[in-house]
């Protein structure tokens, strides 16, 4: 696991959807976060494309609402976090 | 960028807080850097002298996930956007519908974000299979169900509305026979665009945005990305949120006075390549070939915004006669000494030769922006003046005319005759200043000066300056009430009304229409409704003498009383003490704040260094 793909990764959960950097775990899904909803879920797909230089399958922005749903799906395309 | 708390920062910290996280966006606006500027800005706004604009967006398409955008890029042109979005797809509905919420009733500017594909898919999708009558009709339709809608809205709203200009496809359905065909696609387009701006001119205060360009100069292929386009019904990728929400914003800046008036440019790695202290004329970059040409293109797209009205200043750490040679003399130089209002060469630190500017000129420092190549001058022009919009250069010289055509921040609804002679204007207030300092007292100055000043009454030719002034004018406005042209004309036609203009000339030139005054009759009293005066012309009586003709003339219609108000913001200061310096009395406990003039004992004796001409009045009693 890369740290800074990590930081990456945390920073932009934060920026998207206000919660703490440090309090990015995988327990956290849209059923545990109010801002977690579906425009939400869309710019967060598009953040981590942007951060990950990477092109993420377009039914993720209907599914992997979770922390631990997105990182296995960032592993999928190559980004080792 | 780091959220701090806000309790503890001064507004001027917070401000300097708010430029650096906004340049940093600029720089590279991911949706990452957007979100986390925006999460930190929103506490901190309420602390700054923002505009608050309640927008109402009305799309065809989903533009709720633009809201972070929206938001940042209005606090970076001085106003607070608080965006409200209609359900997707109701936007006749909502504009139709008197019970449509208050999110739109309470809107103070809708942006009717209609996109053509999403209104009539069949002219993009399926145009080959159109003949010329079933286009035509697809247009009319949309385009009466289109005015009908506006036209419902503005019978019980006067909130301003900007719509989009309709896209070209991609590629033409016809392809290279597209232009030479029988419905041609691109024609059809072009001719619905054409109603569109037949909306515009005849609905007040309806205005149309380049959409269209905006998709060209971002490319059109990049400008949608596809998968969200289909998924969710957003036809702006994510990369381009940022360029979408400062094309919105950039023309909201002239409806709210939030345009720059002033650009300040360094001179080293600026105008020219090189450091002229150390090269000397003859070894800067500045000619027909690479580098040189960069710097003369960039230099002519600069005198282009000059002749468009924005004032430019020089600000150079550099010996002053060194600079003023290059001005002068060197032939490849575009920018002449004339064309620039203030120059300041010197070694002293450029916020405070940028402040001076601004005292100078008169203007707010919240109309500057300034180029420089220097990080660090950029960085410490944002530390001491974060009101000033500071923009670093690229160290390519090929990009530097590019920096021009990206700059958004002096976007005006037209240009008139006054903006292709400020340049000129503001120098003259230079020359005037200059006097000022030689002479010992102000009777004698104001005596030298020759001033005349013309009035004009109810005269419908100055309808569209009066707008412009009134969209402009912050500092000496009583109410910074922007009335539109529309308005300005029925005031004009209006029997209880006067509309005065007031240009002035002097020795060292005619400024042109620089003042405004609107006043509301009643057999008792005149109240002035609006009144506004530039800044270049303060200081030098000629406010007072317009008061004084006013009282004059409502005493001779045979009214008692001469009334104003004064509505304070956060940039009419200059305005406060005026009623009192011109005998009026502030009526106890009044908000907003009436002062009133008795008209029997006044004294209306203009100022003998005042001549008054008057032109018009004829229209009524």
């Amino acid at each position: 696991m890369s740290r800074e793909n990590l930081d990456k990764f945390n920073n932009a959960v934060s920026a998207i959807l206000g919660v703490a950097a440090d309090e990015v775990v995988d327990s956290l899904s849209s059923e545990s976060v109010d801002s977690w909803d579906s425009l939400n879920h869309i710019n967060l797909i598009g953040a981590l494309e942007q951060e990950f230089g990477v092109m993420l399958p377009t039914e993720s922005i209907a599914s992997f609402q979770s922390v631990a749903g997105l990182k296995s799906l960032l592993a999928d395309h190559g980004v080792e976090l | 960028m780091t959220v701090h708390s806000p309790d503890e920062s001064s507004p001027a910290q917070i401000a300097t807080r708010i430029a650096d996280a906004l340049a940093e966006v600029n720089d590279a606006p991911t949706l990452v850097k957007i979100g986390h500027a925006a999460r930190g800005l929103r506490p901190l706004a309420p602390s700054q002298p923002l505009a608050p604009v309640r927008l109402a967006c009305l799309g065809s398409f989903t533009m709720n996930p633009l809201a972070d955008a929206l938001f940042l890029a209005g606090v970076g042109a001085g106003m607070n956007i608080d965006p409200y979005f209609a359900p997707y797809g109701q936007f006749d509905r909502a504009l139709i519908d008197p019970s449509s919420g208050l999110g739109v009733s309470n809107a103070t500017v809708v942006l009717l974000a209609v996109r053509l594909p999403d209104v009539c898919p069949a002219l993009y999708e399926e145009f080959a299979s159109l003949d010329e009558s079933a286009a035509t009709r697809l247009i009319d339709d949309w385009i009466a169900r289109l005015a009908s809608a506006i036209h419902s809205f503005r019978a019980r709203n006067a909130a301003p509305i900007f719509m989009l200009d309709y896209e070209s496809p991609i590629i033409p359905a016809l392809g290279a026979a597209d232009r030479t065909a029988s419905p041609s696609q691109v024609a059809v387009i072009a001719r619905a665009n054409d109603e569109l701006r037949r909306i515009a001119r005849e609905i007040p205060n309806v205005r149309v945005m380049e959409y269209d360009a905006l998709i060209a100069r971002h490319g059109r292929r990049t400008w949608a990305d596809a998968r969200l386009a289909a998924y969710a019904r957003i036809p702006i990728a994510q990369a381009n949120y940022w360029s979408f929400a400062r094309f919105v914003v950039s023309h909201l800046r002239p409806m709210l006075g939030l345009s720059k008036k002033v650009l300040v440019l360094d001179a080293d790695h600026t105008l020219w390549g090189g450091v002229i202290g150390d090269v000397g004329p003859a070894g800067i970059a500045l000619g027909p070939d690479y580098p040189g040409n960069c710097f003369v293109a960039f230099q002519k797209r600069i005198l282009d915004l000059q002749r468009r009205g924005v004032v430019l200043c020089l600000a150079s750490k550099n010996e002053e006669s060194v600079v003023l040679d290059v001005l002068r003399n060197h032939s490849s130089m575009v920018l002449r000494e004339q064309h620039f209002a203030a120059i300041r060469v010197n070694w002293d630190p450029k916020p405070g030769n940028v402040a001076q500017m601004a005292r100078d000129l008169n203007l707010g420092l919240d109309s500057f922006v300034f180029l420089d190549d220097s990080p660090v001058e950029c960085q410490m022009m944002r530390q001491a003046l974060p009101d000033v919009l500071s923009i670093c250069l690229p160290k390519e010289p090929a990009e530097l005319p590019g920096v021009i055509d990206s700059l958004d921040c002096f976007e005006q609804f037209s240009i008139s005759e006054e903006d292709r002679r400020r340049g000129a204007l503001y120098r003259a207030e230079v020359g005037r200043r200059s006097l000022e300092a030689d002479v010992v007292d102000l009777p004698t100055f104001y005596r030298r000066l020759e001033m005349v000043m013309t009035l004009a009454v109810d005269n419908p030719m100055d309808a569209h300056r009066a707008a412009q002034m009134a969209a402009r004018t912050n500092q000496f406005n009583m109410n910074t009430v922007r009335h539109s042209e529309d308005d300005i004309r029925r005031f004009i036609a209006s029997e209880r009304h006067h509309v005065i203009t007031l240009a002035l000339a002097d020795r060292f030139g005619d400024n042109g229409v620089v003042g405004l005054a609107i006043v509301e009759k009643t057999p008792d009293e005149w109240t002035i409704t609006t009144l506004l005066m530039s800044c270049r012309v303060l200081g030098r009586t000629v406010e007072h003498g317009l008061i004084k003709w006013i009282a004059a003339r409502a005493r001779s219609c045979g009214a008692e009383r001469l009334t104003g108000l004064f509505v304070p913001t956060t940039k009419n200061k200059p305005f406060a003490p005026f009623y009192e310096s011109c005998g009026f009395a502030c009526v106890a406990g009044s908000s907003p704040e009436r002062w009133t003039l008795p008209l029997r004992t006044a004294d209306t004796n203009v100022p003998d260094w005042l001549r008054i001409v008057v032109n018009g009045g004829a229209k009524k009693a």
